[in-house]
């Protein structure tokens, strides 16, 4: 087997196929400013950020150190290792000096890693104690050219040193020689320092020899102390040549910002010869300027090449511009994008850049998620890189180009609040080349239609959540056919199947219909219909089998079920409730893997572990924490219990010597439920009903919006699945308060899958939801909870604002539960 | 392999089967008839996720 480290994810092996091995510099405390603030700040997800920069720009290893005066490297290398190992693909070199650091890393690291570094400082000493833990955990190890006199400047004397190294790890302390990476150090040939001029020779000589006489090991070697000294864009050339002269010597691996290495095809010929000079310290022989002087003339101009390396700061190894934004787009990498962008318009027109570069790689995205290998968060993450990228592109296109995209008119119905699904829809289509003009919500037929004339839309997505919206889509069509609208329509919306829209939907329209289940179908169907293929939804219903219906639980509803005494009949209006004792009550399972879509999909059980603890939780623990600290969170409850009894169908409530009905639909298949089976009627003595309305206020949504607005499609979805989590554990909350004043609380469940399965009395059912879809009950509710004394106000259809709110029946009857009519 | 739906959190055990939906005890999830859907919120098994 080729020696090789790994990381949880992947395995890496020393001798790349295509030398050198890429080890990233810039996770380095003493190294990168950035890094060093983030940790003096105790930053540690943005040290991580770092570490995850290098590994898109193309870094295949990662150097991590955190040696820094007044720190404890113990701690900050234990917490950093935990957290890179997480997340970070590519494995880790753990650059420390102590031996207590350097086992406490190798103990926590969950592959094989490599330990930068020893030397023979003190004689060998500490070289021996690492030795031993590197045979120990079977890791790899840096060995650098440093004796008893300081490091070594010409190659006789750095190869001696690798010498003794080797005997001391291979022969006294039983490591292989493949085990082994020898750093030939270099010092700077750009500070114009006489006994330096031979420095990158020395080193070059020294790698050549390493590699002949010690047969078996690894070279490694810090690149950028080469042009120590020089402007920076000059250095990234001088540090790209000694890099290609290196790998020619025999050098296996580099620590280098990955991003900064410029392939050498971009590096003119004149260029290449200014820099060989310099390193080979040839020409200054005679008459005239030395090569430094010539060299650091020659880049005062700042070169072409220079520049563009400066400009290509993120371009990833000997990669073009094109690889890296199609990359960063597909990582959801925005650093660099805007310089990447900068060297494609100079070869590829603007629209160019977005057909061939930017939509196709949306697209992978696209097919990635498909396949379940990516995930929705990371799925936005790219749409916000593709957005930028085209905002950037967009002032460089023609009038006449930026035109000729299609055109999509999105809504969602009347009647109809909810906008995340087709605000997501929007986000997609926008960032793969459409034009999408976005009306809203709520949005009449007639709307619709003059909308669509207006702006010319070539095709018209409707959205909708509610059972009843599904409704309206029907005869939103049928309006469409009798005003003449010839556009594709596209369908989406939790409520729709396939079914009802190839069945109920197709038929009231004279162009396609078409039924899409998440954004990407939608994307799909865009595709079909340009390239003239668009057809409506079909459901063959021989194929499949009706649905599965959950039977009821328990048969017959039965009768005389005693009436629980409530404490107090009418309503009350409750402010004051701790966000910290509703918390628990949030389902966090279907927050993570639902609202938030962070699924397991694919992962496996520890990956996915590793996401949650990286990633997901921390979001939570965020969120939480404002919810609780910022007031992001307000809850506030207007409840009451009322006097009741069925007949038939319906529930007449009564309250202030006024009758209230409640009309309830009742199941057309077996068993026929309603819920009005649940209370005694007139005859049986009548019963007792709870209702409730449950807000969390308006500032997580001025939030989301806010986050909608400026693009960040994360964090949007992020809190907006926040919020109706939150909301939803508010009910929960409140439901089993008023089970205790009910006096029905005594089988209540002992953890939080008891709350999914319903494992208490009763039930609450929402209005608008699968028991009970009409919202018509709403206007009864309100004249008896009156809960715009907790700011919550009914639209003029009937929904509720703000949009984190919601309402119930409560039912305390044993056989209560959740159906669907 | 034991699935979660992602809209209500309810968990499918193959080793207990669905009986609300009339599926018996070893049932696997990819085996459960055309047309089940979660028996807490009717959301189609496109909802489930590897539970675990």
């Amino acid at each position: 087997m080729r020696p090789s480290l790994s990381s949880l994810y992947q395995a890496v092996e020393l001798r790349s196929a295509i030398p050198p091995l890429l080890i990233g510099e810039r996770t380095n405390a003493n190294g990168s400013k950035l890094f060093r603030e983030r940790l003096l700040a105790d930053d540690f997800a943005g040290c991580l950020q770092i570490g995850l920069e290098q590994e898109a720009n193309g870094a295949q290893v990662l150097d991590l150190c955190a040696a820094y005066a007044g720190r404890d490297e113990l701690r900050d290398m234990c917490e950093l290792v935990s957290r890179f190992a997480r997340s970070v693909k590519i494995p880790l070199m753990i650059d420390s000096t102590t031996p207590e650091v350097i086992e406490a890393c190798l103990k926590l690291y969950p592959g094989r890693c490599v330990v930068n570094s020893v030397n023979l400082e003190d004689g060998g000493r500490t070289a021996r104690r690492v030795f031993g833990l590197i045979r120990k955990y079977g890791a790899a190890v840096v060995a650098l050219t440093i004796g008893e006199q300081g490091m070594a400047m010409t190659a006789e004397d750095k190869v001696a040193l690798a010498r003794r190294l080797h005997g001391l790890a291979v022969d006294t302390c039983g490591l292989r020689p493949s085990d082994l990476l020898f750093d030939a150090l270099t010092f700077t040939v750009g500070a114009g320092d006489e006994t330096l001029r031979s420095a990158a020779v020395q080193t070059l000589r020294a790698i050549r020899e390493i590699k002949a006489s010690l047969p078996g090991v690894g070279t490694v070697l810090g690149l950028s102390n080469i042009s120590f000294g020089l402007a920076p864009a000059s250095r990234r050339i001088l540090n790209s040549v000694f890099l290609h002269e290196a790998v020619e010597a025999g050098l296996d691996a580099a620590i280098v910002d990955a991003g900064k290495i410029v392939p050498l095809a971009r590096i003119s010929e004149r260029e290449r010869e200014v820099c060989l000079d310099l390193l080979y310290d040839r020409g200054g022989e005679g008459e005239g300027p030395g090569p430094l002087p010539r060299f650091i003339e020659y880049f005062k101009g700042a070169a072409p090449a220079a520049q563009e390396a400066v400009a290509g700061a993120g371009a990833g190894r000997f990669e073009g511009a094109e690889r890296a934004v199609s990359r960063q787009v597909v990582e959801g990498v925005r650093e660099g994008l805007e310089d990447n962008l900068a060297i494609l318009v100079r070869r590829l027109a603007p629209l160019a850049v977005i057909n061939q570069i930017l939509v196709p790689a949306m697209r992978q995205v696209g097919e990635l998620f498909g396949r379940g290998e990516l995930l929705l968060p990371f799925v936005l993450q790219s749409a916000e890189v593709m957005k930028r990228a085209v905002a950037w592109l967009e002032p460089l296109l023609s009038r006449e180009e930026a035109s000729q995209r299609t055109r999509v008119l999105l809504a969602t119905v009347q009647g109809d609040v909810h906008d995340i699904g087709k605000n997501l829809v929007e986000i997609i289509f926008s960032n793969n080349g459409y034009e999408v003009v976005n009306i809203g919500i709520k949005v009449p037929a007639e709307t619709i239609i003059a909308k669509a004339r207006e702006c010319g839309a070539d095709v018209i997505g409707l959205s909708g959540l509610l059972v009843k919206s599904a409704l309206i889509m029907r005869e939103n069509l049928a309006q469409f056919r009798e005003a003449g609208l010839r556009q594709p329509v596209l369908l989406g919306g939790a409520a729709l199947t396939p079914r009802f829209v190839a069945e109920s939907c197709v038929p009231s329209y004279d162009a396609p219909v078409v039924y899409c289940a998440d954004a990407f179908a939608g994307l799909a169907a865009l595709r079909a219909h340009e390239a003239g293929s668009l057809t409506s939804t079909v459901w063959r219903a021989a194929a499949q089998a009706t649905a599965v219906r959950p039977s009821a639980r328990g048969g017959e509803v039965q009768r005389g079920v005693p009436v629980p005494e409530p404490p107090f009949y009418g309503c009350r209006h409750v402010t004051e409730i701790d966000v910290a004792e509703v918390l628990p009550y949030v389902n966090i399972e279907a927050l993570f893997r639902g609202r938030w879509g962070y699924r397991r999909a694919k992962l496996s059980a520890e990956e996915y572990e590793a996401l949650l603890e990286g990633t997901v939780r921390p979001l939570y623990r965020e969120l939480s924490r404002r919810a609780v600290e910022e007031g992001l969170v307000q809850p506030r409850v207007a409840y009451g219990y009322y006097r009741c009894y069925s007949a038939g169908d319906a529930l007449c409530v009564v309250d202030g010597g006024k009758e209230y009905r409640f009309p309830f639909p009742r199941q057309a298949a077996a068993p026929h439920l309603c819920i009005a089976d649940y209370f005694r009627s007139e005859a049986e003595g009548g019963d007792v009903a709870g209702f409730f309305v449950v807000t969390t206020g308006e500032a997580l949504d001025r939030e989301a919006h806010a986050l909608y607005g400026a693009d960040r499609y994360r964090d949007y979805l992020m809190t907006h699945g926040f919020g109706v989590e939150v909301t939803d554990a508010l009910a929960e909350y409140w439901h089993a308060r008023m089970r205790r004043e009910l006096g029905i609380a005594g089988s209540e469940p002992a953890d939080l899958n008891g709350y999914v399965t319903q494992g208490y009395q009763g039930s609450r059912f929402g209005f608008g939801y699968p028991a009970c879809p009409e919202l018509e009950a709403h206007r009864p509710v309100f004249e008896l909870l009156r809960p715009e004394r907790i700011g919550v106000t009914l639209s003029e259809t009937l929904q509720m604002v703000p949009e984190q709110t919601t309402s119930a029946i409560v039912a305390h009857h044993p056989q209560a539960k959740y159906f669907a009519v | 392999m034991k699935m979660i739906c992602t809209n209500c959190g309810y968990v499918y055990d193959p080793a207990e089967g669905d009986p609300m939906g009339g599926v018996e005890a070893g049932v696997a999830f990819e085996a459960l008839p055309e047309g089940w859907v979660c028996p807490l919120c009717y959301a189609g098994p496109a909802a489930f996720d590897a539970y675990g």
